[in-house]
């Protein structure tokens, strides 16, 4: 089934404030009370007043207690009554698939200014990540299979047997965002350098995967503002537009023998670059989701940036490093900056393409590709951000 | 014999048949009496005609390897004995996926692509789970 994808919606949403609160171990911390904050930052950073906010659309954080009624509650402590507003749960590729929810709202005249917002006090309120893999009606548990980390270790196996992928190169993708993090003051992990020897030493969690092949766990909120292209004129920042947007799910796990490889990762990113009327060279920098270091190499392979099975190489060439080729996950990403399902990655973009990112600033970066995926592996977006 | 720890199936949501027929050792599939495809997970419905009709069949049980992990840390604390152990990715010759162990065999000796066959692991008086086993050559 093959759609001719849609150039509508080609920069007609923008994204006007971004927020992120500090992140890492915040005691006292609640998941709600950090989107909050996300929120108040998020107004400040646009210039506008929270009276202009009339649509909410939330990502409930692992430690929320709302569940699906989140948006009511958050928008209740938020003292806003919004004209629209949802929440969704779709782990990773949440914070992008509100971001699309929201430019489609505005477009249709159901808001003018819809704040995205997540919080989650997953580190101090013990969120393990440990639950079984699987669905309700048939638990992988039942085989010992818990933690997030299974599926893309699943993965990783089978592209190293397939391609001959190794873990120093998984290691490389580790090693080059922890070098990024150096740039980045707000990062959890800032000031703590990595080698390739540290990688390939610490201990094994789920093979193929070592301790650090896999995202931090962080408190923390985010909170993305976003309005029309059109009424973002008028606003404090230059509006950082949304060029380009796609989804796509592999919902069949069981019954797709190329699950493990994520084929709708291909379809995500050939829908946001058709959309956005770009191709993989336009990219100027890149903010992949990065819940483990082998989601990379299939962003990778998927968006064309090399050939599939050369992922592996071509990170271990140094092409995702500042001043190369495809600067990626400039902030330090999931793995070293925080663990914030995605959200970050998004903030990042903003900043890049405003060309307010300080020392981390990629020079003269006008597209920015930012990447989500989530559940188990079977959800996924991108957006194309341009000024 | 120690009480069993593990997570057990449960028998909600239309899978007691799939559950009985392993407690007899016996591995089955839904097959849709209007187009014939077996579909998996178990649902109320054919995955390819939404036909709501459908019977239980025997599947062969065998298949290949199509990839593997080794948990080398306890997620969960019933399974903490076990570590290292292992959890694969079956292609089933039926065509579809399933998850379980590979038992009988170390780590360093389960490869992509080896070919596999079922076995029950009768663990408690109720409940029997399908794990898999290399075939002898």
């Amino acid at each position: 089934m093959n759609q001719t994808p849609s150039t509508n919606l080609r920069g007609r949403g923008a994204i006007v404030g971004v927020g992120r609160t500090a992140m890492g171990n915040l005691q006292g911390s609640t998941a709600l009370g950090l989107g909050l904050e996300a929120l108040r930052l998020a107004i400040e950073d646009a210039g506008i007043s929270k009276d202009e906010i009339d649509g909410i659309l939330t990502h409930p954080g692992t430690t929320s207690r709302e569940g699906a009624n989140h948006y009511l509650r958050f928008s209740e402590a938020a003292g806003i009554d919004p004209r629209y507003a949802a929440s969704k749960s779709m782990g990773g590729s949440t914070a992008g698939a509100l971001v699309q929810e929201a430019i489609m709202a505005i477009d249709a005249g159901l808001a003018t200014t819809v704040a995205c917002v997540f919080g989650d006090a997953a580190r101090t309120g013990g969120q393990k990540f440990n639950s079984p893999s699987g669905d309700p009606g048939l638990s992988w548990g039942i085989w010992g299979m818990f933690g997030p980390q299974a599926n893309s270790a699943m993965g990783a196996r089978r592209h190293m047997a397939q391609y001959g992928t190794t873990s120093e190169q998984l290691g490389a993708v580790s090693v080059t965002f922890r070098e990024h993090a150096q740039n980045n003051p707000d990062a959890v992990m800032y000031g703590k350098t990595i080698t390739l020897e540290d990688h390939q030493k610490s201990r094994m969690v789920v093979e193929p995967f070592h301790l650090l092949d896999c995202c931090l766990i962080s408190d923390g909120g985010v909170a993305i503002i976003v309005t029309s292209a059109e009424r973002a004129k008028d606003l404090k920042h230059p509006p950082v537009l949304v060029a380009g947007m796609g989804q796509g799910y592999t919902a069949r796990k069981n019954e797709r023998e190329d699950w493990w490889y994520l084929p709708h990762q291909k379809n995500v990113l050939e829908s946001a670059f058709a959309m956005a009327g770009v191709g993989p060279e336009d990219i100027d920098v890149a903010q992949f989701y990065d819940n483990f270091t082998f989601s990379v190499l299939l962003w990778l392979e998927h968006g064309g940036f090399c050939q599939p099975g050369e992922s592996g190489p071509f990170v271990a060439e140094g092409n995702l490093k500042m001043g190369s080729r495809l600067p990626s996950n400039t902030h330090g990403g999931s793995l070293s900056d925080a663990y914030m399902q995605g959200w970050t990655h998004i903030v990042e973009g903003v900043r890049q393409v405003r060309g307010e990112a300080g020392d981390r600033q990629v020079p003269g970066a006008e597209t920015c590709l930012t990447t989500g995926r989530g559940m188990a592996l079977n959800t996924a977006n991108a957006l194309v951000l341009t000024r | 014999m120690s009480a069993y720890e593990k997570l057990l199936p449960d028998t909600l949501d239309g899978s007691k048949p799939f559950w009985d027929a392993c407690r007899r050792h016996e591995l089955t599939i839904q097959e849709c009496l209007e187009c014939g495809h077996r579909r998996w997970p178990i649902g109320p419905a054919c995955t390819h005609c939404l036909s709501t009709d459908f019977s239980w069949v025997g599947v062969a049980g065998t298949g290949e390897v199509w990839s593997w992990i080794t948990y080398h840390q306890a997620f969960n604390s019933a399974w903490a004995a076990d570590v290292p152990y292992n959890v694969a990715l079956i292609r089933m010759d039926e065509g579809h996926t399933m998850i379980s162990n590979i038992v009988g065999v170390t780590p360093d000796e389960i490869r992509i692509g080896q070919r596999v066959e079922v076995l029950f692991e009768d663990v408690t008086d109720e409940a029997s789970v399908p794990k898999f086993r290399p075939v002898k050559p």
